[in-house]
């Protein structure tokens, strides 16, 4: 009558993979912490901060895609209104960052909220295509109000730090905050719930749970935590532009993403680290990152669709099955 | 008084009638067989009851209260829980953590349900499998764990749609004598199946349906004797 159990052990139990998928980001940060004692130069240093702003953007639009199965087309849109918020309170009105930063999660929350009002009832192709819509419009008309925005001049903002090694180690202190953030809530109802949805939205709607609301809840999180990137992103560069938001930087975000492994911690992690530097070192080659990126993702969307930490996961349950028997 | 009744239910899709004129009630405490050919609107029913369908015109009551046009989640917060026809499970999760998942949802502490999950598992022989992914069960077994879902906080009433359909014989007598023995504790069911020994066995009491309309109502014996379900079966048959 039933099925030879393949899978015999707790370990597959949910809060078990998370609590193994949020040991393994936490070792991974750890070792990044390490990185400034052989990561000496500046320039290279830059690189791993912008990793970890793609790393933090691949976090927030995992939360959507990997852990409720909605596909939005937007994360780097709200990185760009996240940095946008804090350089234009800073622009008009000298508002300090610490005043800044955090209004640029609290508005990019409340416009994720907005966006996860109107799209909530879409599915699939239809929600990527909203959420693609309002990104354009959102980049176009930053980049055409250039009396309030300056346009595609950009804006500056003001640094935090003069020191990379600062800025490094307060990006990894954001996503360890982050990473955090997200464990407590997978590991919470909220979690479970969202799982729910990713998996069956009619059948969690039976179950009663309220899809519309832990949806929205999904959208405004994911969205602050772009917002966030971005606004740490702008005081870093010390510039902000519509080319924050462009398509191409989602699709750098989704490939992260896919490669990394979808609907886990670790994975985003990996994945922004791995993809961004594999994109600085392809610089050489000429502009054909996007080309290597792309096939990547559908080699990994046909062969591998739990990503590299998916992969990882299953040799360590694979050892340890056989370290038992 | 009635656990569960409509007055005048109405649904079209387009020209189509699916549910018409539709008055039943439900007693505390009974299984009511709900049958009738393939598209005479039992399936369409349930979603008007269980809140995934909005009805054209009529109302439904749960005990006292109207809940006509409620959502699926009002309704199921309300007692009111359903298995579906296709079978509804979270696919990328362990048969223990879609059994946790729907006892959160209703409410219950974690603790409270484990021990509920423990014991449904074991009573619905899905304990071998309470490791797995849900999305590696095979059909019965996917089936036997959303109806396990449906009682991890007793209903007020279960509407079960086709739980029988495709089950290996030996899961189709676990799920019906799951089915007795919460019916002597006093479970108010709606089955709707197409298994007419199962129908007769269960359920005491019948409604069948044709073309979104009741053609007949009592005792299941009588109900599969009458002429009206007779026909309406035979021309089910004879179109196809």
């Amino acid at each position: 009558m039933s099925r030879v159990t393949t899978t015999s052990d707790a370990g597959n139990l949910w809060v078990n993979r998370l609590r193994r998928d949020f040991r393994a980001s936490l070792a991974l940060l750890a070792l990044l912490s390490l990185a400034p004692l052989v990561v000496t130069t500046p320039y290279s240093l830059g690189i791993l901060i912008v990793s970890i702003y793609f790393a933090l953007l691949a976090l927030g639009w995992n939360l959507l895609a990997g852990f409720t199965g909605q596909f939005s087309l937007a994360p780097a849109a709200f990185a760009m209104l996240g940095a946008y918020t804090t350089a234009l309170l800073d622009y008009h009105l000298k508002a300090p960052l610490a005043v800044g930063i955090p209004a640029a999660i609290i508005g990019t929350a409340l416009l994720g909220w907005l966006l996860g009002k109107v799209v909530l009832r879409l599915k699939g192709p239809y929600l990527s295509l909203t959420t693609l819509s309002f990104a354009e419009i959102a980049r176009v008309v930053i980049g055409n109000s250039v009396e309030f925005t300056r346009g595609d001049q950009g804006l500056n903002v003001p640094t935090l730090f003069e020191s990379r090694v600062g800025y490094y180690y307060l990006f990894l202190a954001v996503l360890l905050s982050v990473l955090i953030v997200l464990y407590l809530l997978m590991k919470s109802r909220t979690g479970r719930f969202w799982l729910a949805i990713r998996d069956d939205a009619t059948g969690a709607a039976s179950r009663g749970i309220d899809v519309v609301r832990y949806k929205t809840l999904a959208f405004a999180l994911s969205c602050a935590i772009c917002g966030l990137a971005g606004s740490l992103y702008g005081t870093f560069s010390q510039l902000v532009s519509p080319e924050l938001g462009l398509l191409m930087q989602t699709g750098l975000v989704i490939s992260m993403v896919v490669i990394g492994g979808m609907g886990t911690l670790t994975g985003p992690v990996v994945g922004a680290l791995l993809v961004y530097l594999a994109s600085e070192w392809l610089r050489d080659f000429g502009n054909i990152q996007m080309i290597v990126f792309a096939a990547a993702v559908i080699l990994f969307a046909r062969f591998l669709r739990t990503g590299l930490w998916g992969l990882a996961g299953r040799r360590f349950r694979r050892q340890s099955a056989s370290g038992k028997t | 008084m009635s656990v569960l009744r409509t007055e005048g239910l109405q649904k079209h899709f387009g020209g189509i009638s699916a549910v018409a004129d539709c008055s039943i009630a439900v007693e505390p405490g009974e299984i009511l067989g709900l049958i009738g050919p393939n598209g005479s609107g039992k399936t369409s029913l349930l979603n008007i009851l269980s809140g995934f369908l909005a009805p054209d015109a009529g109302s439904v009551w749960l005990a006292e209260e109207v809940v006509t046009g409620m959502t699926p989640v009002q309704l199921a917060r309300r007692g009111l829980l359903r298995m579906f026809q296709m079978t509804r499970v979270f696919t990328r999760i362990t048969v223990v953590d879609n059994m946790l998942t729907a006892g959160l949802a209703l409410g219950l502490s974690e603790r409270e349900a484990e021990r509920r999950t423990e014991s449904l598992l074991d009573e619905l022989a899905l304990a071998q499998v309470r490791y797995l992914d849900a999305g590696q069960l095979s059909g019965g077994q996917k089936k036997l764990l959303e109806f396990g879902m449906c009682f991890i906080e007793p209903p007020r009433i279960a509407l079960l749609d086709e739980p029988f359909a495709a089950v290996h014989p030996v899961m189709r007598e676990a799920m019906a004598g799951f089915i007795r023995r919460r019916h002597a504790l006093g479970q108010t069911f709606i089955l709707v199946s197409h298994d007419m020994p199962i129908i007769v066995d269960l359920c005491p009491r019948a409604v069948c349906m044709n073309a979104g309309r009741v053609i007949a109502s009592g005792a299941t014996r009588t109900v599969l004797q009458s002429a009206a379900v007779i026909e309406a079966y035979l021309a089910a048959s004879a179109d196809v």
